[in-house]
């Protein structure tokens, strides 16, 4: 499904040459619930922009569902990825002049996928999935952090894509919300979605089918998270700089 | 409706203010345009169709007499058309008890057939009884008359009669009473007769069949009418289906029309400006776009869609408003110039240019913005953190204001600012001084114009020039001037009418109906004269030693456009060629063409001796009153001796007749500059808004380390004035080469002379005024709307 084959990636700084991954290599397969941790800087969020086609990698290739991502000009990507990944972001990112429900048929109508009609109630469906469906027609502005967020993962669902990339989902929610909505990434993974989720949160570990850390740009280990591990990447993402995960 | 459309009205919603801005500064824009170029529609259309409705003549000739028998013969000429006979009279009309006007009598020998240069009635008798005259409408109000009144009149040859004004008539083929400061007046023969002439009419009239080669066709005619046995005397051909202020007219109209583009432009820009804050605003919402989905061309669509209704909503608050106006304005100057409007219809072409100019010019002024911020990747767009370093630099006037002493922190932050989106101000700027240019050029000119009549007023040293109905001895005329209580001085100043010589001999001139608009005289001039001072502008002037010597004033010039000081020119006197040398040219405003040559060789090309048909004349007092008591006593004196007073001349006279002109120009000028200011207004507005919108988070930090309401409260307005200042000073400058072209334009119609640049203290004045009252307010409300903002809802902003 996913597919990264020696892919590097440097920028050249004002502070000099800095590599963001080296020679990366990583295969997920569909179903999989992938985490990936790692301090701040480790290029965590450089991975996942390779993964959506947000950044093209210096060297290497990148291969989501048999597409050459690396391969796409800008407007093919934003329709790839309309209807072949939907992303998650730490601050949810909905429209804030739309309604929740019209957020959700925003990428549809981007992607021409369903008929116009077939919109709001798919749109509908999902909401009701992710039990918000009577927040349908309020604005984003009115609706609770988790509610956002479950709007946000309708949103990524709303072309039923076959890969969902999600960049610290929880980081803003309370613990009980978090839970639930780790639960609804697993059940996605159980029903066939590839999910690739980088988090720091030590207890949502179980969660995950795999998890890979990441260091200086590559990869230093893979499976089980250790507490340490987590608690590391806990501080580290507190400093906040790295595109994916800031926006707001 | 689709999400991406609910967006669009989202947005618009969010942005409603700015957006508001957007759509009135280009409303005033399409509104501008829409009224000029709905008056230029429908005046260009209806003065022709007046002026060619009179049936204009090709040509006007003067014969030494018009028979029966010639007429058929014209009529039957495989050339002619149409030929009728007539006259014109020059006489004088008194208005008040010493004041006199010029009056044009247009003899017609038979009303009900005439078919050239024809009029209308419009009240009373039409023909005229025995005995009275119909008046053009406009005289009536010159004159403060109406039907039924009794005119004193005077003909050249006869004495002060009553007659009866029993009508009024329009005739669009003449420029307005009041503008030539002439009573137009019609006829008939017999009348013509009671009141001394002798009743012949002598003008034979014509319209051509075919009106290409005008001139050979009339020469070979005037040969023709030689061989008959005539004597042609002056050939008179109008500019060809012109009327006499329809060069004028076009000329402003496309002047004021580039001005109102201008607007339009600068308010498409203001679009574009405002559709770049919005975007920059958006940055992070087409990075998520994009990240769902979106490409670049669908996000591109919905902003252009915006622009795009921006520029209706525009269209539909601006058209019906510039129709409306465009009416009025053209009936305002078709009053002005004399003729009706029979359709106030506006030709489609007017809808076409204004709704095209409506979407287009937003659109392609947006595009620049549009393309830029929906072009940005995704990663470039979630990377925005809403802070560009972009004008932040320490650039030189950043760190100049730094370097300040005695300045308050707040105010040198307000400062700052300014530069802080080069861009914006930028446009803010140009918006703003472009406007203050036109009004101060407006006001300049206005200056200029009135310097110019002012200085040609003080260029001439005598207070009244007496015309005599015919030639009378230069020592008894001036011995009975002289005489008079109150005058000081007398001079002969002899006038004969001119015309440029022709090859085949021909008197042609292009002068109207009227006889103005294009007359040429040739006049004696006194070489010690200090009743004018002479502005040279190339050569010399005269001196009691020359002898074929001419000096040509710049109208004159005109007339002979490669002749240099020193060479030949000829020119037709009383159908004979005379050389002359040129010597001198000179500038002379409010004076028709004239060529100067000293008396002896005046009375040498006339073959007269001591003779004289005008003289010059300085009075002790020279106030109104004053002038016109003396020149009573002068004429009564004059008649005593049997002379005849054809014209007199006053200053008054002369400034009324040449600002009755341009003032509407000049009004129209500063109604075209309040609308750029309206648009430069709603710029600072909008740059305001989006400014303090930008800069609001660093307002709750500004509160939060002790900043009060006041303090953002004077950081915005200073700002704001501050733009207003520095657009003042650009103004100002730009107005120096904008007031000498207008004033080039405005000057050259009016006096075939530019207008010399003025600056008025009054315009720079009332602008500054202006500008910082506007800036005060235009920065207020959003100045006071962020100084009520909680620091919560300030630092919250994103």
């Amino acid at each position: 499904m996913i597919e990264l084959r020696n892919v590097s990636k440097s920028f050249e700084t004002p502070a000099g040459h800095f590599t963001a991954l080296a020679n990366i290599n990583l295969k997920v397969k569909p179903g999989e619930f992938l985490a990936v941790v790692g301090k701040s800087g480790s290029g965590k969020s450089t991975l996942l922009n390779m993964l959506v086609g947000i950044d093209h990698p210096s060297a290497g290739e990148v291969s989501v569902a048999g597409t050459s991502v690396h391969m796409l000009s800008q407007d093919q990507l934003a329709a790839w990825r309309g209807q072949s990944i939907g992303v998650v972001f730490q601050f949810f990112q909905l429209l804030p002049t739309l309604t929740v429900a019209e957020n959700i048929m925003l990428p549809m109508d981007f992607c021409n996928i369903y008929r116009p009609r077939e919109r709001k109630p798919r749109a509908l469906e999902l909401l009701a999935q992710l039990g918000i469906a009577e927040q349908a027609d309020k604005l984003p502005a009115d609706l609770s952090g988790g509610q956002q967020q479950r709007a946000a993962i309708a949103r990524a669902l709303a072309n039923d894509p076959p890969i969902l990339v999600a960049d610290e989902p929880t980081g803003n929610l309370d613990s009980k919300t978090s839970h639930e909505v780790m639960q609804f990434f697993a059940d996605l993974a159980k029903a066939g979605k590839t999910v690739v989720m980088v988090t720091h949160e030590r207890d949502l570990s179980r969660y995950f089918s795999r998890t890979i850390k990441l260091a200086d740009g590559a990869v230093v280990s893979e499976d089980k998270v250790s507490e340490d591990e987590v608690s590391e990447d806990e501080v580290s993402n507190t400093t906040l700089a790295k595109p994916l995960l800031e926006v707001a | 409706m689709s999400p991406r459309w609910r967006k669009l009205l989202g947005d618009v919603r969010a942005a409603r203010g700015r957006l508001m801005m957007m759509v009135l500064a280009l409303a005033a824009g399409i509104f501008g345009v829409g009224t000029i170029l709905s008056a230029y529609g429908i005046l260009t259309r209806e003065i022709s169709k007046n002026y060619l409705g009179t049936n204009p003549a090709t040509a006007q000739f003067e014969l030494n007499k018009i028979d029966n028998a010639l007429l058929q013969k014209v009529r039957e000429h495989p050339d002619i058309f149409a030929a009728e006979t007539g006259d014109t009279v020059l006489a004088r009309v008194q208005i008040r008890d010493d004041e006199w006007l010029p009056l044009l009598l247009f003899v017609i020998p038979d009303f009900n057939t005439m078919q050239i240069n024809t009029f209308q009635s419009e009240a009373g008798a039409f023909p005229p009884p025995d005995g009275s005259l119909l008046l053009e409408h406009e005289a009536l109000s010159l004159i403060k008359a109406k039907v039924g009144d009794l005119l004193t009149v005077q003909t050249p040859n006869g004495t002060k009669q009553s007659v009866s004004i029993t009508g009024t008539v329009h005739d669009p083929g003449l420029a307005p009473a009041w503008q030539e400061q002439t009573v137009y007046a019609y006829t008939t023969p017999s009348t013509l007769a009671q009141l001394g002439e002798d009743g012949d009419l002598d003008h034979l009239k014509i319209i051509l069949k075919d009106s290409t080669a005008i001139e050979t066709t009339i020469s070979n005619f005037a040969g023709w009418l030689k061989q008959q046995g005539y004597e042609v005397g002056e050939i008179r051909i109008p500019p060809l289906g012109k009327h006499p202020h329809q060069t004028q007219m076009t000329a402003i109209l496309v002047m004021l029309l580039m001005f109102a583009f201008m607007a339009l432009v600068l308010s498409a820009v203001l679009t574009a400006t405002t559709m770049s804050a919005l975007l920059a605003q958006q940055v992070r919402q087409i990075g998520v776009m994009k990240t769902i989905g979106a490409r670049t061309s669908q996000i591109t669509n919905v902003y252009l869609l915006l622009v795009v209704l921006m520029g209706v909503a525009a269209i539909v608050i601006g058209l019906p408003l510039s129709i409306f106006v465009g009416r009025n304005l053209s009936n305002l100057i078709a009053q002005l110039l004399n003729f009706t409007l029979y359709s106030s219809s506006i030709p489609s072409w007017v809808f076409v240019v204004q709704i095209s100019a409506g979407l287009l010019l937003p659109v392609l002024a947006a595009l620049v913005p549009i393309l830029a911020a929906t072009r940005i990747t995704v990663q470039q767009a979630i990377s925005d953190f809403g802070v560009n370093r972009a004008g932040l630099d320490a650039g030189a006037i950043t760190i100049l204001l730094g370097k300040l002493r005695g300045l308050d922190r707040t105010l040198v932050l307000a400062l700052r600012n300014t530069f802080r989106r080069k861009g914006r101000l930028l446009m803010t700027l140009t918006l703003l001084a472009v406007a203050g240019a036109l009004f101060i050029t407006s006001l300049n000119v206005k200056s200029a114009w009135e310097q110019s009549l002012a200085t040609a007023s003080a260029a001439r040293h005598y207070d009244a020039e007496i015309r005599l109905s015919y030639p009378q001895s230069e020592e008894k005329v001036t011995a009975i001037i002289e005489a008079v209580p109150g005058v000081v001085r007398v001079e002969s100043w002899n006038r004969t009418p001119a015309a440029v010589n022709r090859p085949d001999g021909l008197n042609i001139v292009r002068t109207y109906p009227d006889g103005g608009h294009g007359s040429f005289s040739l006049r004696s001039a006194p070489p010690d004269s200090k009743l004018v001072d002479i502005t040279l502008l190339a050569g010399r002037w005269l001196t009691a030693s020359d002898s074929n010597a001419v000096v040509l004033n710049h109208t004159a010039k005109a007339f002979f456009p490669n002749v240099q000081v020193g060479d030949d020119v000829v020119l037709t006197l009383a159908q004979t060629p005379v050389t002359f040398k040129v010597v001198g040219i000179i500038k002379e405003l409010l004076t028709p063409a004239s060529a100067y040559v000293l008396p002896k060789t005046y009375d040498n090309v006339l073959r007269q001796s001591g003779e004289a048909d005008a003289v010059r004349i300085v009075l002790k007092e020279n106030d109104n009153a004053s002038i016109a008591t003396i020149t009573r006593k002068i004429e009564k004196a004059l008649g005593q001796a049997n002379i005849r007073v054809s014209i007199n001349i006053s200053e008054n006279l002369l400034d009324n007749a040449v600002s009755g002109h341009v003032y509407i120009l000049i009004f129209t000028l500063i109604a075209m500059s309040v609308l750029m200011a309206v648009v430069g207004a709603l710029g600072l507005v909008s740059a305001m808004g989006t400014s303090v919108l930008e800069r609001t988070r660093e307002f709750g930090i500004m509160r939060t380390i002790g900043g009060r309401s006041r303090t953002i409260l004077r950081n915005v307005i200073s700002e704001g004035v501050f733009i207003g200042l520095l657009s003042f000073f650009i103004a100002v400058v730009l107005s120096l080469p904008l007031s000498t072209l207008v004033g080039n334009l405005i000057g050259n119609l009016a006096f075939r002379s530019p207008l010399s640049l003025v600056v008025s203290p009054l315009a720079l004045v009332l602008w500054l005024g202006l500008i910082l009252l506007g800036s005060v307010a235009a920065s207020a409300y959003p100045a006071w709307t962020a100084s009520r903002l909680t620091i919560r809802e300030t630092l919250a902003y994103a």
